[in-house]
């Protein structure tokens, strides 16, 4: 049998935690991505939901920066694996505060909510002392079933 | 106080307006209202894919397609959001669009074949385990190791090149420098057609089809190949061809020229 399937060294184990801190600029969100699918792979997630995530984590990362002057801050995103979950947490760091038109931004969120509603179990933002915290939660489908 | 809010008994029978939606069927205006309405969300979640090399009039066209299905399906009796369940629909879609979609970047020969492999892989284990396979699986299977089945993924992320139309200079598009028609589609057309008529023929008139037309034999070592004189096979292949020519007939009467 595969090394993966025995829980060889390659894979993420529950209670595993990756962090990755990038530039908050839309450009780089590709890393994200690529990151995510390497994470939710090594996590056990079929490769569909490997798209549902890799999707998931660019709306994330857009309700991070929306709302904020983000020219100057860092996002950070953060994977934790858990026994038949993956929690992904993106925060923006180090910014000013939003200047945009709000109610364009209300609208991106409200589009970016409800990509994520279809794509993940549960997701959520919060924002408190200045910095934006989003997240969201998917559940492994039928693997361990 | 009036009671607006109750339904009229004589013109809905009570139990049909318990079990039945309680909202009636969209008038052709009114669905056409709400797809015109919620265009502006199938545009930009079409935008969503647009990393992946597709170009944006394709994936609209996509998302609206599948938005005109998702104002056919609404059932506003559900108590669901339609922005929601459009997006959902859309979103699957264009995933499956994506999914569906043949491929044609700059990856390294290796990483395609095995994004080829991986498709072939994919559909087989899905139908093996009911779902999705997971990359772990999936490695096994195609024997690469897992990194590369996530950079062959990765890679089909891109699955189309820039359209043979795009070009700097508008008069000299790189179509116009590309070869002609392709014949090979009208042969894979013919082999379509003579595949189940094939079928139909007794194996022993099959193998010596396979083996003039095939292999490339000559009637003599065919005759050798199966024991019979060469005129036998000569006579034997006409026939075939004859049955095949008259099934083929049959499937695709109006495109087979007639025959004097």
């Amino acid at each position: 049998m595969s090394e993966t399937e025995s829980g060889g060294s390659d894979t993420l184990r529950v209670g595993d935690r990756v962090e990755l801190t990038f530039p908050a600029r839309g450009d780089l969100v590709v890393l994200a991505r690529l990151v995510t699918s390497a994470i939710s792979a090594r996590a056990g997630f079929d490769i569909e939901s490997l798209e549902d995530l890799r999707l998931a984590v660019g709306e994330l990362c857009l309700l991070a920066l929306q709302g904020s002057d983000a020219r100057h801050g860092d996002l950070c995103l953060e994977f934790t694996v858990a026994a038949d979950v993956i929690d992904i947490t993106c925060t923006l760091a180090g910014a000013g505060p939003g200047s945009r038109d709000a109610e364009d931004t209300g609208e991106a969120d409200q589009l970016s909510e409800q990509i994520l509603s279809a794509l993940v179990d549960e997701y959520g933002r919060t924002q408190d002392d200045g910095a934006v915290r989003a997240w969201l939660r998917k559940r492994r489908r039928g693997h361990l079933a | 106080m009036t009671d607006r809010g109750q339904p009229d008994p004589a013109s809905v029978p009570a139990e049909e307006a318990a079990t039945e939606s309680d909202f009636p069927p969209l008038s052709p205006a009114e669905r056409d209202e709400m797809i015109t309405a919620n265009l502006g969300l199938a545009h930009q979640l079409a935008r969503r894919f647009l990393h992946r090399g597709e170009p944006l009039d394709d994936l609209v066209q996509v998302a609206s397609v599948a938005l005109v299905k998702s104002v056919d399906r609404f059932d506003p009796g559900r108590g669901v959001d339609f922005a929601a369940f459009a997006t959902r629909t859309i979103i699957g879609e264009l995933k499956r669009h994506f999914r569906d979609k043949g491929w044609a970047v700059r990856a390294s020969r290796r990483v395609q074949e095995l994004y080829l492999e991986l498709g072939h892989a994919t559909s087989t284990l899905a139908q093996e385990l009911g779902r999705s396979p997971t990359v772990a699986e999936l490695a096994r299977t195609t024997g690469a190791t897992e990194e590369a089945v996530i950079e062959a993924i990765e890679a089909g992320q891109g699955y189309r090149a820039a359209s043979i139309d795009a070009s700097e200079n508008e008069d000299d598009p790189l179509s116009a420098r590309l070869g002609e028609f392709d014949g090979h589609y009208d042969s894979v057309e013919d082999r379509a057609l003579l595949g189940p008529a094939l079928a139909t023929l007794p194996v022993r008139e099959q193998s010596i089809l396979r083996m003039r037309f095939i292999e490339g034999l000559t009637q003599s070592e065919i005759a050798i190949a199966v024991g019979v004189s060469q005129m036998h096979v000569s006579r034997l292949l006409a026939a075939s061809l004859e049955k095949l020519r008259q099934s083929i007939g049959q499937v695709g009467a109006d495109e087979v020229a007639p025959r004097p």
